[in-house]
């Protein structure tokens, strides 16, 4: 997302970046269980940006900030155990979203700040090996969003960097909140009764990461770290998911002017 | 400028750290572990005010037996859980380990058998056919179908239900034999007894516990059965079987076929088991299994403590052939003597 912003400068008309994620999950759901789950996670996804206008019509009306839009898709499994090992929870979470973001760009410094609206939705399927006519709860959401994030640029001897730091956390929506003594039979016929608001003082969701773009001459590569968290509640019923991963990715990038790097504003 | 850098790493780095603010469960002792059982079930378990049960005093009875019981001895633990949770005299009540499964067999202790597999086997199926969970033939010189359905945890579906009925054409009427059927999926129960039903019918109802009480429960929620996509629908006579051990979905199953066209319940009480059940884990891994919501006939009868058949017929396997399909077979020859001479 950061990189539109800076990219822009550089004549990047859209980037689409490929990441591979791997990590530690924590997993509460107590529709299905009162314990606390531990295990791994896994994903894959992909993050693209695009400016709203073309560098060419930026320069003639001589101004450097500008609206980017984002948009992003994670697919993540997950598999955690109860303490004791004796159970396994496994988790199949599908995220997607779009926002855009105004973006501030302090050239002398290489340092770019940007802020703005995200529409996220979020479902997920849980499915626990032991439990008796409930074995499978989901997770739904959709949500408004903020974003904020900063970059910082340097170069290295051969290679410039990027490094950025965003988060994104919800503000208002809708979720999907069964109830403890909801059957199986039942949870797929009254889904929508049990839709609620969402918002932070129900549901509070984090996404944070902090990443490094690598930009070598035929590529360009990221390495990152990844925190997510998501906890909502209701009726003694405490939900939470949270993970760390590691990141790995590689960017597509199409430019107008392939020689210019993160740097060159 | 190499402070701004370090300054704004130290800030990202910071930012990603992050804090676990789970709540926890109950230690993982003996005391612990029966402690969240006692109060789960307190909670959660549904039948607390209609089999009497004083569950306090099981609490108080229990405490100084779990007290004496070390960490590492998970073995007298478990009985100890075991024995505990039996007071409720409720055959969806278990604890599962990774080592044994509790259960309670009090409830069919002391009933009539009313089942011999050999006889069944021998003299009724004899050639028997398998469509889906079904095993069927004709008895009685191809006079009256026979159905046996020894568990719901497999389907009969529509398409099964369809070559059944195809393979009865000339038959005058149907058994249907759920007698040692334990249960299983409730769908599978519905679908069977869809096959006998013309139209739409309110065949029950559920009510979820849904609070902490012994007494919150939520308001009756009626339980439609839909009719068949089956192009026919069954309407001769049909004589359903049970004993005790027809329990939970065949329990459900039973209790729903007393309301289908031309049928009559047959045999000996059933089993119960009208609690759906649900489960929970303890800290220490085991899972715990209960009922948790309750189910009624269509009268709003429970239907936890069994049904009683319409015909009861008792076998004391003392001869060569079942007594209660015996009866059967000439219900049904009556009924469609009635029928045809009306």
């Amino acid at each position: 997302m950061l990189m539109g912003g800076m990219a822009q400068a550089e004549n990047v008309e859209h980037e689409s970046i490929l990441m591979l994620r791997f990590g530690g999950s924590w997993r509460q759901d107590q529709y299905l269980s009162p314990l606390l789950y531990k295990g791994l996670m896994v994903g894959i996804g992909n993050e693209w940006w695009q400016p709203f206008r073309k560098e060419t019509k930026l320069g003639q009306a001589g101004k450097l900030d500008n609206w980017e839009h984002v948009g992003r898709l994670d697919v993540r499994f997950d598999w955690t155990y109860n303490p004791t090992r004796s159970n396994v929870l496994y988790a199949l979470q599908l995220q997607t979203g779009w926002g855009a973001n105004y973006v501030w760009r302090f050239a002398e410094h290489g340092v770019q700040v940007f802020v703005g609206p995200y529409l996220d939705v979020s479902g997920g399927i849980k499915y626990h090996i032991a439990n008796v006519n409930k074995p499978i709860s989901l997770d739904l959401m959709v949500s408004a969003q903020a974003q904020a994030g900063v970059s910082y640029a340097f170069k290295g001897k051969k290679t410039s960097y990027r490094l950025r730091y965003m988060l994104r956390f919800n503000l208002i929506g809708v979720d999907y909140m069964p109830d403890y003594w909801q059957s199986y039979y039942e949870m797929y016929k009254e889904v929508l009764g049990q839709v609620r608001c969402a918002g932070m003082w129900n549901h509070r969701t984090l996404h944070h990461e902090l990443t490094l773009d690598m930009q070598f001459p035929h590529s360009t590569w990221r390495v990152g770290i990844c925190h997510d968290y998501d906890e909502y509640g209701q009726k003694n019923m405490m939900f939470s998911t949270e993970e760390v991963s590691l990141v790995v990715g590689t960017s597509f990038r199409y430019k107008l002017n392939p020689k210019k790097d993160f740097t060159s504003f | 400028m190499a402070n701004v850098r370090l300054y704004i790493v130290l800030l990202l780095i910071a930012c990603t750290a992050c804090t676990h603010r789970f709540d926890g469960v109950e230690d993982n002792t003996p005391m612990g572990n029966m402690e969240c059982l006692w109060r789960t079930l307190d909670e959660k378990y549904c039948y607390f005010e209609e089999k009497s049960i004083d569950w306090q005093k099981v609490h108080d009875d229990y405490v100084p037996k779990v007290k004496t019981i070390r960490s590492e001895d998970y073995l007298a633990l478990f009985d100890t859980l075991a024995n505990m949770v039996n007071c409720l005299n409720d055959g969806h009540v278990n604890i599962y380990s990774d080592f044994d499964v509790s259960r309670c067999d009090s409830w069919y202790e002391g009933y009539p058998k009313n089942w011999d597999w050999d006889v069944v086997k021998n003299r009724y199926l004899k050639d028997y056919r398998i469509a889906g969970g079904a095993y069927y033939n004709t008895i009685a010189d191809g006079q009256v179908g026979y159905i046996y359905v020894s568990s719901f945890e497999q389907v009969v579906g529509v398409n099964n239900m369809a070559y059944i009925l195809r393979s009865f054409k000339e038959c005058k009427g149907l058994i249907v034999d759920v007698r040692e059927n334990g249960g299983g999926d409730l769908e599978y129960a519905y679908q069977l007894a869809a096959t006998f039903f013309e139209h739409d019918t309110t065949v029950g109802y559920w009510q979820h516990k849904n609070g902490c009480g012994h007494n919150a429960f939520s308001k009756l929620e009626p339980q439609q059965l839909r009719k068949s996509k089956m192009p026919s629908t069954w309407l001769r006579p049909v004589v359903v079987l049970c004993n005790r051990k027809t329990y939970s979905a065949a329990n459900f199953f039973v209790s729903i076929m007393r309301y289908a066209h031309n049928c009559a319940i047959m045999g000996g009480v059933s089993g119960g088991g009208g609690g759906m059940p649900l489960s929970y884990e303890l800290p220490n891994g085991w899972t715990v299994r209960f009922s948790s919501i309750r189910m009624f006939d269509a009268s709003k009868n429970s239907i936890e403590p069994g049904i009683h058949p319409d015909v009861l017929v008792e076998d004391n396997l003392q001869t060569e052939q079942d007594e209660i399909i015996e009866a059967a077979v000439q219900l049904i020859k009556k009924c469609y003597k009635n029928d045809t001479s009306r």
